[in-house]
């Protein structure tokens, strides 16, 4: 197996190499006290197996990563084990053409199921597949009086388009599932050959509303790659621009909520709080959405302090009315309770993170991982009920940690400056919570410290496969928006 | 309903003419590029061209292709190169007709 059992260490990321034969043994091992945080693949003289394990322990919290170079085209189904390993089986299958060995039917995440292999020239990550599977597509069940049809890309919820295969009797959901294909962009692909700064630029970008998140995250990887020390005000800048990028996330998935609700006064009363805080963001860092703040080795600008003290005491407060009117109106909460439940088991075995886990009873909390600027008194809500009730209030109770949060930092001192990376070869994870809860980033510098592999892995990538599961907990059709607003991911972030 | 239509009421929020007053923020917010013609040479020019990540910049012989519609304000250009480029402080931009969008800069010691 390995010559030491992987085990995380508080605050760290540990490496171990497990050889192809035992990694099916290892991941069985792993998945019953670590949640399976990402899989990936990168090419080199073989290809590599990368597997991303959190511990969520308070106080204990960190990573492991194993690393397995497969020899050949196949590797243990490893989402029979880990049911979270079954997006990134079939990712992987379209970048780099390897597959679990028992020939499971996969789905197709970023190629069309129409357009058989990638063409050649089509840029992928690794090498083609050298043969196509049978099925386009996992089959679903669509039987008795049970019919499919399409749904989308034009929604009721969320301003991107997102296009469901929806399996209902009449009106009950009886399946769903997604097809993110039509947006995929190949960020990952574009992101090799550029250095950790311009990286940024496109890891920003990626999902938009997490730019801080992510920004950090690859900022992290690269960080962690060579070495490199951030100093501490500006690891506390960047972590005043993430709780900022977490307040006007919250506000506008209530905003979404109260949309999804028919509950149009309440929508701009959420919406009036969502376009103060996306103010008190231009005034405190110069951008609405926050972009440019994080910087390779540190932050390219500091906070205006006086503008935060100045003008979030308002902006929360208009946030903190909007959401006390919808906890004392009725007809909101009877659409949010027992809508869209998932279980702590669910959630667990998909390897969901967030607000999303959080309210199905699962304290998951990259913020929780020593190292950072956070401390150990970082209030991590929680709820039980897994409904879209629950994530609400789970939202709620985060915005007012937040603004405590920043009112630390600021207090702690915040100031701009970056360290300087060195050119220098190495592999590195970062990673930061955002909104949707953890982002992750890892890379692979070369000698000339440009990226030759980079893995982003945004919160929506992941909790996208706890939606289908949502959906299907004895729902209707209307409850479909109500529980997208409750997840509040991003499209883009899927399809990146 | 009632309940909130009476807290409406009493937030006295109404609906605006368009601005209804200047926007505090306006000054540090990113906005579109403007150029220093004297700094503007050819080099430079080619610069900003190949560091523009959304194509907004490309080179057309003796000038600068400008398109207003591509740039993100991600202030690159500026970054590379400050001498020739300034910060507009421009951002509204809205207009009926697409090609008011597309300006082109002469580029110094490139007679046209």
């Amino acid at each position: 197996m390995t010559a030491v059992e992987p085990k995380a260490v508080p605050g760290e990321v540990t490496t171990f190499q497990v050889a192809s034969p035992h990694l099916e043994a290892v991941v069985r091992d792993l998945a019953t006290e670590l949640r399976l945080a990402d899989m990936f693949a990168a090419d080199g003289d073989t290809t590599t197996l990368r597997l991303v394990w959190a511990n969520d322990t308070a106080g204990q919290a960190g990573y492991v990563i194993t690393e397995t170079p497969l020899e050949t085209g196949v590797y243990p189904q490893l989402s029979d084990i880990a049911p979270a390993a079954f997006v990134e089986e079939c990712e992987i299958y379209e970048q780099f053409g390897i597959r679990p060995a028992t020939g499971k039917a996969l789905n197709r995440v970023m190629l069309p199921p129409h357009a058989g292999l990638p063409p050649p020239g089509l840029p992928t990550l690794g090498h083609r597949p050298e043969t196509e599977p049978e099925e386009a597509r996992a089959a679903h069940t669509v039987g008795g009086q049970a019919f499919e049809f399409p749904f989308g890309p034009v929604r009721q919820v969320g301003v991107e388009s997102l296009y469901y295969g929806l399996v209902t009797s009449g009106e009950e959901v009886v399946d769903l599932y997604l097809f993110t294909w039509h947006k995929h962009r190949g960020l990952e692909w574009r992101l090799q050959g550029t250095t950790p700064q311009q990286a940024l630029f496109l890891a920003e970008r990626t999902e938009g509303l997490s730019a801080v998140a992510l920004g950090w995250a690859v900022a992290a990887a690269a960080e962690a790659a060579t070495g490199t020390w951030v100093p501490e005000a500006a690891q506390r800048a960047r972590a005043v621009a993430l709780e900022l990028e977490r307040l006007y996330n919250h506000a506008a998935a209530m905003a979404a909520l109260c949309q999804s609700t028919g509950l149009t006064v309440g929508q701009s009363a959420a919406e009036i709080a969502l376009e103060r805080l996306l103010r008190l963001n231009a005034q405190a860092f110069g951008h609405r959405y926050l972009f440019g703040v994080v910087a390779a080795g540190g932050v390219s600008r500091a906070p205006d302090a006086d503008a935060i003290r100045a003008l979030l005491p308002g902006a929360y407060g208009e946030f903190k009315r909007a959401a006390d009117a919808l906890l004392g109106t009725n007809s909101f909460l009877d659409r949010l309770e027992a809508t869209g439940v998932l279980s702590a088991g669910q959630a667990k075995a998909l390897g969901l993170v967030g607000p999303v886990a959080r309210a199905s009873g699962l304290a998951a909390d990259a913020r929780w991982v020593p190292g950072g600027p956070y401390g150990n008194e970082t209030a991590v809500a929680t709820g039980t009920a897994g409904d879209v009730l629950a994530r609400f209030t789970v939202m709620l109770a985060e915005a007012a940690e937040s603004v405590r949060l920043i009112g630390e930092f600021l207090d702690a001192g915040t100031a701009a400056g970056t360290a300087d990376l060195p050119r220098t070869s190495g592999t590195g994870l970062g990673w930061a919570e955002s909104p949707r809860g953890e982002a992750l980033a890892w890379v692979e510098l070369g000698r000339d410290g440009r990226i030759t592999r980079a893995r982003l892995r945004p919160a929506s990538a992941r909790n996208w496969r706890g939606f289908d599961d949502a959906c299907r907990s004895q729902n209707v059709f209307t409850d479909i928006p109500i529980i997208e607003a409750s997840f509040w991911l991003t499209v883009a972030g899927m399809a990146r | 309903m009632t309940l909130w239509f009476i807290r409406g009421l009493r937030r006295g929020v109404v609906t605006t003419r368009y601005p209804a007053r200047p926007d505090a923020s306006a000054a540090s917010l990113p906005t579109p590029p403007t150029f220093r013609l004297q700094a503007l040479t050819s080099q430079t020019a080619d610069r900003l061209a190949e560091t523009c990540p959304s194509g907004a910049l490309r080179r057309d012989g003796s000038v600068l292709v400008y398109d207003v519609g591509r740039c993100t304000a991600c202030g690159r250009c500026a970054a590379a190169a400050p001498h020739a480029v300034i910060r507009s402080g421009e951002f509204e931009l809205a207009t009926t007709d697409r090609s008011t969008l597309i300006k082109e800069i002469p580029v110094r010691g490139e007679g046209r």
